[in-house]
């Protein structure tokens, strides 16, 4: 049995010694290392065979009593796990081939992971040797891993062709090390291109692009690939774009990267019907429609964009989307909290109130849940890590929450970056509110003179730290929120004005530039960086104005492109070569059913003539509401709305008696219509204006006044013609 | 959005090949076992209807009375024998006694979520909440056993694959599953003369003709294009899935008629009690046979804090024969062989009577230490007591299960693997269930 494993053995030494050997004896002689330690070469291999994922050992209570940090970030406790626990049978020095180790990973015996590779491969040669020679680490005073490089960092590929990557570590004594073999590899989106365990990229046969993520150690590098589409385009097809400011050239130069070429522009009534559902959340009506399109000015799009954002429902509409992201649970806060949340919210956007103030004044919220509506985002998360994990989400755009546990499996951060960011928050103090979510009691939230929070792994008092810098000592008189908002809110932030002008882009849009929105990072690349870039920039120089951004997005004539796809963009779907269709959400579709028809609907705890947009707390029952994704506020994340088209849906619109009892109401636009003096042909008219916001064609003019004149009675037949429109999808989408 | 869909950065086929084995400790014989449960095709045709108690019902005045016990435990009502030797229900529980044979009881699932909230998360998902909650909050962190069953399993005709009558159950949403998972509701009375299920029929005040003729118009004037080409990836042609499938159910004669209740003969609709309970019950069966694969009916009431002796002399007629008719009638008709029933709710009751301030009559407190619940149908052997609790009813005592295992159990029988690794909106790894061993002594 040993001597064809020594055999092996040796042959798999051979295959490793081709890639790493040069690299590695330069750094062994300098350091005079072992050849083969557990951080450097050990660690490495069980990230990369999935042995410490999440799913597996590394889940927080380990698989069958063998437990690793997960994707290996803290080496102590893996070195512990492996070598001193269970009982010495994990390795033995003693009988190497017995090691359980090596026996599960190449599934000798059973293994509930299967056969990770196999007894001839160079990575049990290495794991092997590792054990024969005692399983050395790497020594302390060793030159530390500071970096990984993947080469090429930006590539640009045919469709079906392949290239190799090369991982290299770099050492704080300016060594580098080629780790390859050693490192995880992973597409973004593998139908674009996949990659193979050894880094050999294969494109598919779409185009497209993504980025490849490669893990060693704690540290990744990520590689962009792009594939354009086949075919040649004249430079100066781009140069004779329109370019209404700055977004077009930035949105051009990226899809000629690609070999790709935008949408024809949308018609002059969608355009118009879309700027509205976008800016305000509402159907223009059949005298707007109209006298937009009678309006023979060449600004007439840019005079719309800045008259829509004056109007009151501006700030109702966007108020209710940022409802969406801080709107608590009122189990947890009380139903008056909520409310003044909401006000707090609705006031914010009637001034136009600047980004950078909106966000300073939450985070730094003093006073009483039952005053300061800012104060309830505190009330809605009592632990200081809560807190920290949402502001630094919500308004950085990074996902600290991974690291409260463990490393971040995608980025730079880990437990000491979390704690740090967590101590700005825990001088937070609390007085009163009786504990939720029984209570609905008044909760005054204010700053402690003193207060600490404790690193969730080493139990040892942590300083405030913003991300990527030092430890700061603040003193009892300072406020550690103030500082933190200073530092937020601060120009030279990397992240903060980027995650607001990706929202922003994302809700004109429909797709953000960097998707999730909330979620920015290196291995989560925007798909037009340098335009997110001057959209972040642009809005700082614009002392975070809100307003201003929208109309930015909206003036761009990428912002009026169609969404009929060509051959040249049908893959597209976040460069924004064609307008992406998007279903209007529920509050917006249940007022426009009420506006196309003129009927008002009766909300709980709301004066009458309330509109969706307006409501001020998902416990007001609404049927229609439900069924078309508002948040629930009894999920947990409370803020998940569902954009997904569902059965219940259709069949809502199709036979709920409530929609069906407004279109025979007396007083609905259906039933003033059909007794009036109109022609049926206005009638038809008045229907699609209302509902699509555009006059009908002569064919569709044809189908209807058949069906108007096919029934005895108009009423019925204009509640029918009402109900047909309100049912395509022509009403239910922006188009 | 195809990013990271994993957040270990190791390929999704990995971890389900890592998942199974590990997690139940048992190793592989349990594993295959687990597996070929699972992998049986006839779970294809199972159902479950859920009836869900909410508020927590107690044991002892259902189906673990403590007859021995001193009386402020004990209670006012005695225990009787059922049709199986030697086991025992409370009094009121008459017409479940006498078909004894046909189920369950579990008399020793527990958990240590004390209150509404978090017990109903726990029992609903499988999952405890994920932080401290307590009884006011309705809150949800993990999909209901509805809609994984929704999600694994789909239905015929169009049909919804998960109702809940009249209203959502807690923590009965679908979580990261997404709004297609929620339950259907039905929110109406189907005792009442003009009940109908919500938005599946066409409104009585069109009669045929014009709802035809509505419909082809429809159609004549959609006239938005669609983008077909699949890596458009254009909503709209998603939409017309769902017309489609709007359109099956409002014209299937199958999935209608489970809806209308009435056709069922008058004796059957009285045996099954003339009460909303009684003809949710019957609804539930209806839609169990039109192929529809989970039905929870959320019945409240049950936190009997006060007054719990006179509530469960009217349960002896409203809820007793409701329950036994529905297992009665659905064995007569052979679904009970492929529809599981269950009968439970967050928790169980205080052994000791109390009387609260400001409430003339006495009655029992939350007590998750010991929970009954009635399991039958679809396999599982009749007659039969699993586990028990102490002399006085304190506490689970033998085979102790948790909710994970009750869970599991129900998943197992739907032909769902409760060792499943879903994937949250975060991209991160979440087990179905975190504790995938069934109640062995049920399957």
């Amino acid at each position: 049995m040993s001597v064809p494993v020594r055999v092996s053995f040796l042959l798999s030494m051979l295959f490793i010694g081709v890639a790493a050997a040069a690299s590695a004896t330069e750094s062994a002689t300098a350091v005079e290392m072992p050849s083969i330690t557990f951080e450097m070469d050990v660690q490495p291999l069980l990230t990369r065979y999935g042995c410490n994922a999440g799913a597996c050992h590394g889940k927080s209570r380990g698989q069958n009593g063998f437990a690793l940090s997960l994707l290996g970030f803290d080496s102590d406790f893996d070195f512990d796990s492996l070598v001193l626990q269970g009982r010495g049978r994990r390795v033995s020095a003693a009988a190497p081939g017995l090691s359980l180790l090596l026996q599960k990973a190449t599934g000798q015996i059973p293994h509930g992971g299967g056969e990770r590779f196999v007894v001839d491969s160079p990575q049990y040669g290495l794991l092997r040797q590792w054990v024969e020679a005692g399983f050395p680490r790497t020594p302390a005073d060793a030159p530390q891993l500071v970096g990984v490089i993947v080469e090429p960092e930006n590539r640009s590929l045919a469709i079906e062709e392949n290239f190799a990557l090369t991982v290299k570590a770099q050492f704080s004594d300016g060594s580098e090390r080629d780790v390859t073999d050693a490192s995880a590899f992973q597409s973004n989106d593998t139908t674009v291109l996949k990659v193979d365990a050894d880094g050999l990229i294969q494109a598919g046969s779409v185009p497209g692009e993504t980025a490849v993520m490669v893990r060693y150690r704690n540290h990744i590098a990520v590689c962009s690939v792009t594939i354009p589409l086949t075919g040649q385009i004249a430079d100066e097809v781009y140069e004779n774009f329109q370019r209404n400011n700055e977004i077009d050239g930035l949105v051009w130069k990226k899809l000629k990267l690609l070999g790709m070429l935008p949408s024809s522009p949308a018609s002059e009534t969608t355009f118009h019907r879309r700027a509205y559902l976008r800016a305000i959340g509402r159907l223009p009506t059949p005298e707007e429609t109209l006298a937009f399109c009678a309006d023979e000015g060449t600004d007439k799009r840019e005079r719309l964009v800045a008259s829509l954002l004056e109007r009151p429902e501006y700030a109702d509409f966007w108020a209710n989307k940022w409802a969406d992201l801080l709107r608590p649970n009122p189990y947890r806060v009380g139903i008056k909290a909520v409310w003044m949340l909401d006000a707090w919210l609705r006031e914010a956007f009637r001034e136009n109130k600047p980004y950078d103030q909106f966000v300073r004044e939450l985070v730094t919220a003093r006073g009483s849940s039952w005053r300061n509506g800012a104060t309830v985002i505190f009330r809605d998360r009592p632990l200081t890590v809560e807190i920290a994990s949402s502001v630094s989400q919500m308004f950085l755009g990074v996902r600290l929450e991974c690291a409260k546990c463990h490393h971040h499996p995608f980025e730079v951060w880990s437990q000491d970056d979390f704690f740090g960011f967590a101590a700005f928050f825990s001088r937070v103090g609390r007085r009163g509110g009786l504990s939720p979510p029984i209570s609905g009691g008044e909760e005054l939230i204010f700053t402690k003179s003193s207060g600490q929070i404790e690193h969730g792994r080493t139990g040892v008092p942590v300083l405030p730290t913003v991300l990527n810098g030092p430890p700061l000592e603040l003193g009892a008189e300072s406020d550690p929120r103030q500082v933190l908002a200073d530092w937020m809110t601060d120009e030279s932030n990397p992240y903060f004005a980027k995650v607001m002008a990706n929202r922003v882009w994302a809700e004109i849009m429909g797709r953000g530039l960097v998707e999730p929105v909330d979620d920015m990072r290196t291995t989560n690349p925007a798909s037009n960086e340098s335009l997110l870039d001057y959209l972040a920039d642009d809005f700082q120089e614009h002392d975070y104005d809100i307003k201003h951004l929208i109309q930015r997005i909206m003036n761009s004539h990428v912002f009026s492109l169609g969404s009929t796809p060509s051959k040249w963009n049908v893959a597209d779907h976040n460069n924004f070569s064609r307008f992406y269709r998007q279903r209007l959400r529920a509050e917006v579709l249940l007022d426009a059913v009420n506006d196309v028809l003129d009927v008002e609907e009766n909300f709980a705890a709301m004066p009458p003539g309330s509109r969706a947009v307006q409501l001020w707390t998902h416990r007001s029952t609404s049927l229609f509401l439900d069924t078309f994704g508002r948040p629930d506020p009894n999920q947990d994340p409370p803020c998940e709305r569902i954009p997904d088209s569902t059965t219940p849906q259709i069949l809502h619109l199709m036979n709920s008696p409530e929609l069906n009892s407004k279109l025979s109401l007396d007083s609905a636009r259906t039933a003033k219509l059909a007794e009036s003096e109109l022609a049926n042909e206005e009638i038809v008219k008045d229907a699609f204006l209302r509902v699509y916001c555009r006059l009908p064609t002569a064919d569709e003019i044809k189908i209807a006044l058949k069906s108007l004149t096919g029934l005895d009675q108009r009423r019925k037949a204009v509640e029918d013609l009402f109900w047909a429109l309100l049912n395509t999808p022509e009403f239910l989408f922006i188009d | 959005m195809a990013i990271h869909r994993n957040c270990e950065g190791i390929q999704r086929r990995d971890c389900l090949q890592l998942g199974v084995g590990a997690l139940l400790g048992g190793g592989l014989v349990d594993t295959l076992r687990v597996r070929a449960m699972a992998g049986d095709r006839s779970a294809n045709k199972t159902s479950c209807i859920l009836i869900w108690l909410s508020g927590g019902p107690s044991h002892f005045e259902t189906f673990d009375p403590k007859p021995d016990a001193p009386s402020e435990i004990r209670g006012e009502f005695s225990a009787i024998p059922t049709k199986v030797p030697g086991v025992f229900f409370s009094e009121n529980m008459k017409r479940l006694a006498a078909i004894s044979d046909r189920m369950t009881i579990v008399r020793s699932i527990r958990h240590n979520q004390n209150n509404h909230g978090a017990g109903n998360h726990y029992m609903m998902t499988g999952a405890p909440t994920r932080i401290p909650v307590s009884c006011g909050a309705f809150v949800s962190f993990h999909p209901s056993m509805g809609s994984v069953v929704s999600a694994e399993r789909g239905a015929p005709d169009g049909l919804p694959p998960y109702f809940s009558l009249p209203s959502m159950v807690r923590s009965g949403g679908p979580n990261f599953l997404g709004s297609r998972h929620a339950p259907f509701v039905v929110s109406g009375n189907p005792n009442d003369e003009s009940f109908r299920v919500r938005d599946v029929t066409i409104p009585k005040e069109l009669d045929d003709g014009r709802a035809v003729s509505r419909q082809k118009l429809r159609d004549e004037l959609d006239s938005l294009l669609r983008f077909t080409d699949r890596a458009a990836g254009d909503p709209v042609v998603e939409v017309d899935e769902n017309v489609h499938q709007a359109v099956s159910l409002i014209t299937s004669p199958a999935a209608q008629k489970a809806f209308e209740i009435h056709r069922e003969p008058e004796k059957t609709r009285d045996r099954y009690c003339r009460t909303e309970f009684g003809q949710q019950a019957l609804l539930a069966r209806r839609l169990v046979e039109a192929g529809v694969p989970f039905v929870t009916i959320n019945n409240g009431g049950w936190d009997d804090h006060a007054g719990i002796f006179p509530r469960f002399k009217e349960r002896a007629d409203d809820f007793d024969p409701t329950v036994a008719t529905l297992i009665e009638d659905l064995d007569e008709r052979g679904l009970l062989e492929t529809t599981l029933v269950i009968v439970m709710g967050e928790f169980g009751r205080t052994p000791k009577i109390t009387t609260l301030n400001g409430h003339a009559q006495p009655g029992r407190d939350h007590w998750s230490s010991a929970i009954s619940v009635l399991v039958a149908g679809c396999g599982t052997p009749g007659g039969q007591i699993v586990g028990s609790t102490d002399r006085k009813g304190y506490t689970a005592k033998e085979n102790i299960y948790g909710p994970e295992n009750l869970v599991s159990s129900t998943y197992l029988k739907l032909g769902i693997k409760p060792d499943k690794i879903l994937y949250n909106r975060d991209g991160r790894p979440v087990h179905l269930v975190s504790d995938s061993r069934p109640i062995a002594e049920i399957m």
